[in-house]
């Protein structure tokens, strides 16, 4: 299978007036056609910031410093602003977090969605553009798409205005979809259908997405693969199964333990202690060692490199070096509810 | 249809109950601000009267009732179009006004239409080069610009080009005896109007700047770039739109501000408009002239937010609160 995207030791910072807050840290990743990543991690730790970087839709004070963003084999690092225009909408197209302020107020639903189909084809007739509308709200299940085209977002309830923003995300028929916490806005019914209707489209328009999330219970539920992320980089990286079965990183343990599914019986729900570091001075060695309880002594002075646990499965955990003490892991594997 | 009319309905009734409020508050304030109407109508004879005279002429002009029955007197005959003598022109208040109000309009019509185009492009220019360095200097003379005093900036205007240049006349709305063409009206308006335009401009484009760039950071701008959007539509098509209803309703709502602007520039310029009139009817206790010009001048300013709000819930629906049945909420099914 070829890489339809492919992120190689990218680093993204956000210069303000305090200093370098160094928001992504040497990510590398990629994505096959067709395929659901999950990325996973606690707020703050550089998910959003990741997808906007390469969709190049960071805020002016952010710069990627260093790495490379490839599509198709092609390097679109140094794209301009020009260029990226392009490949917006068609090559990827991103959903937001809140559809309550992701659509424009003053536009209704129709003409927003109609606006993204023209963008890629401004020869469109108007009537061939009037099914265009209706097919693509058909598709993310909105009903009677005719009547309701000419509504506002502000007649909408949260989880309609979600479909209406995906709708307008595939205009274009995307290769990769980024879906930034889709569901987190909206209530607990309203997320659940929204992740069927993201996985139906997955499937049916073969969308590459890449989806981001702090809630490892929605990543079961739609990823192949998952990369958990901690303060601004990847600590681990696995398919769904190796994740959530065969956990490596002490963080991931962490995460795992903090699922209320699978602390039922228990008193009480497992935290992970302490607070995310700041990014506008990382610690040095792991940044995850002084929140870890099994952290070692080399976590504190040195990074732990990727360690390969399967080909597809690499954790970043001193751990996993030889010489490090054998632990049982306290989720997982045997664990496994 | 109906629905239609109600909310017209609505909106008349609106326009005359704030009229009346106003009416009766600035009838009742003026009464009993210190002063005596006495002198603008009989001069310094007053000051010779006995209080038998006095009271006479109180008797005379209608002030010795209480100032109830002076305002129910009052709103009787205006409401017959009857709105008294002027006590310093001894003229019929409408004809003194009617005199001067083309000119005024002249002046703030024309300086509030420049004012709001020149504003409104200003600002979308500076939004466009945000923090660039056309942005940067624009924004620089334009907060200088704005901090600048309509009565000096006159000044400096008519020491400049009617003095030293000899380009442009210093006062008045057209020459004395000469001919009343349009050339020598316009000939008297550059300064003025330039003063009014220029002490406002900024004002105005610089609230356009940041209400653009307030938008350009919303969420549904990040959605309309990755559909693929370039940045002049996200600009022009969604962010301006969106920073619209906010600017008309603020433009609608500073007719006032301009109006007044112009009254001190008609004063420095010795225009013969409404503002002049209004200042010295104010001073001298001319109390129908006064009530005359307060509710007119209430009158449009209160239209203008009425229009205003039109306007808005034409722009943007969520304000158009009355019509929710034509739009229902849709619920996900």
């Amino acid at each position: 299978m070829s890489e339809l995207l492919e992120v190689k030791n990218l680093s993204v910072s956000f210069f303000t007036p305090e200093g370098e807050v160094q928001a992504v840290r040497d990510v590398s990743f990629s994505l096959r056609a067709g395929e659901v990543l999950a990325v996973v991690g606690e707020s703050g730790c550089g998910k959003s910031v990741l997808c906007k970087s390469i969709m190049k839709l960071l805020p002016p004070a952010a710069r990627i410093k260093s790495g490379s963003i490839a599509v198709n084999g092609a390097d679109i690092t140094a794209y301009r602003e020009r260029d990226m225009r392009k490949l917006r909408g068609r090559l990827f197209s991103m959903v937001f977090q809140d559809p309550m302020t992701s659509l424009d107020p003053t536009m209704t639903i129709g003409a927003q969605i109609a606006e993204a189909v023209r963008v890629h084809r401004p020869e469109i007739s108007k009537p061939e553009l009037h099914t265009c509308v209706v097919e693509l709200m058909a598709l993310v299940g909105i009903e009677r798409p005719e009547e309701r085209m000419k509504l506002y977002p502000h007649n909408f309830s949260g989880g309609m205005r979600q479909r209406s923003v995906m709708a307008a995300a595939l205009a274009g028929s995307p290769s990769i979809l980024f879906a930034d916490e889709p569901t987190t806005a909206l209530d607990v019914t309203i997320q659940a259908q929204i992740l069927d209707l993201l996985r139906d489209i997955q499937q049916k328009l073969g969308t590459a997405t890449v989806f981001v999330t702090h809630d490892l219970g929605v990543v079961a539920r739609v990823a192949d693969r998952v990369a958990v992320m901690y303060a601004g980089k990847i600590v681990e990286t696995g398919t769904a199964e190796e994740i959530f079965y065969d956990p490596r990183h002490p963080y991931t343990w962490g995460l795992l333990r903090a699922l209320p599914a699978l602390s039922r019986g228990r008193e009480t729900l497992y935290t992970i202690p302490g607070m995310p570091p700041t990014l506008l001075d990382p610690p040095r060695g792991d940044a995850f060692a002084c929140r870890n309880e099994y952290a070692l002594a080399i976590d504190y002075e040195e990074e732990p490199p990727m360690f390969r646990v399967t080909d597809t499965h690499y954790a970043a955990t001193w751990l996993l070096d030889e010489r490090a003490p054998k632990i049982t892991p306290p989720v997982g594997g045997g664990t496994d509810a | 249809m109906t629905s239609r009319l109600v909310y017209c309905g609505k909106k008349v009734l609106l326009f005359f109950l704030s009229v009346f409020l106003l009416s009766a508050v600035t009838f009742y304030v003026s009464r009993l601000a210190p002063g005596d109407p006495l002198v603008s109508y009989y001069g310094d004879r007053v000051e010779k009267m006995t209080p038998a005279e006095r009271e006479w002429a109180e008797e005379k002009l209608g002030l010795s009732d209480p100032i109830s029955v002076q305002y129910v007197r009052w709103l009787g005959n205006a409401l017959r179009g009857d709105f008294g003598i002027s006590y310093k022109y001894k003229m019929d208040v409408a004809e003194v006004i009617g005199s001067r109000a083309g000119n005024t309009l002249l002046l703030g019509g024309v300086g509030f239409v420049l004012i709001f185009v020149g504003s409104l492009l200003l600002g979308a220019l500076c939004a466009w080069f945000e923090d660039r360095p056309l942005d940067r200097i624009i924004c620089k003379i334009g907060t200088v610009s704005s901090c600048i005093p309509e009565f000096w900036l006159s000044l400096v205007l008519i020491l400049i080009f009617s003095v030293t240049l000899r380009w442009l006349p210093s006062s008045g709305a057209y020459s004395t005896g000469g001919s009343s063409g349009v050339m020598d009206r316009i000939v008297h308006l550059i300064l003025p109007m330039s003063v009014v335009v220029l002490s406002h401009l900024w004002y105005y484009a610089y609230l356009i700047r940041n209400r653009v760039l307030e938008e350009v950071r919303a969420d549904y701008v990040l959605l309309a770039k990755s559909k693929g959007l370039s940045r002049r539509s996200v600009l022009f098509r969604h962010c301006l739109r969106n920073a619209i209803p906010a600017y008309l309703s603020l433009m609608a709502i500073s007719v006032p501000h301009v109006l007044g602007g112009t009254y001190i520039v008609e004063a420095v310029f010795s225009y013969p408009g409404l503002g002049t009139l209004s200042y010295e009817s104010a001073r001298y206790q001319d109390y129908n002239l006064l009530m005359l010009l307060c509710v007119l001048s209430g009158a449009v300013v209160i239209l203008c937010s009425i229009i205003a709000q039109a306007v808005n819930e034409r722009i943007d629906p969520r304000m158009r609160s009355g019509e929710s049945i034509e739009a229902p909420e849709v619920t996900d099914l």
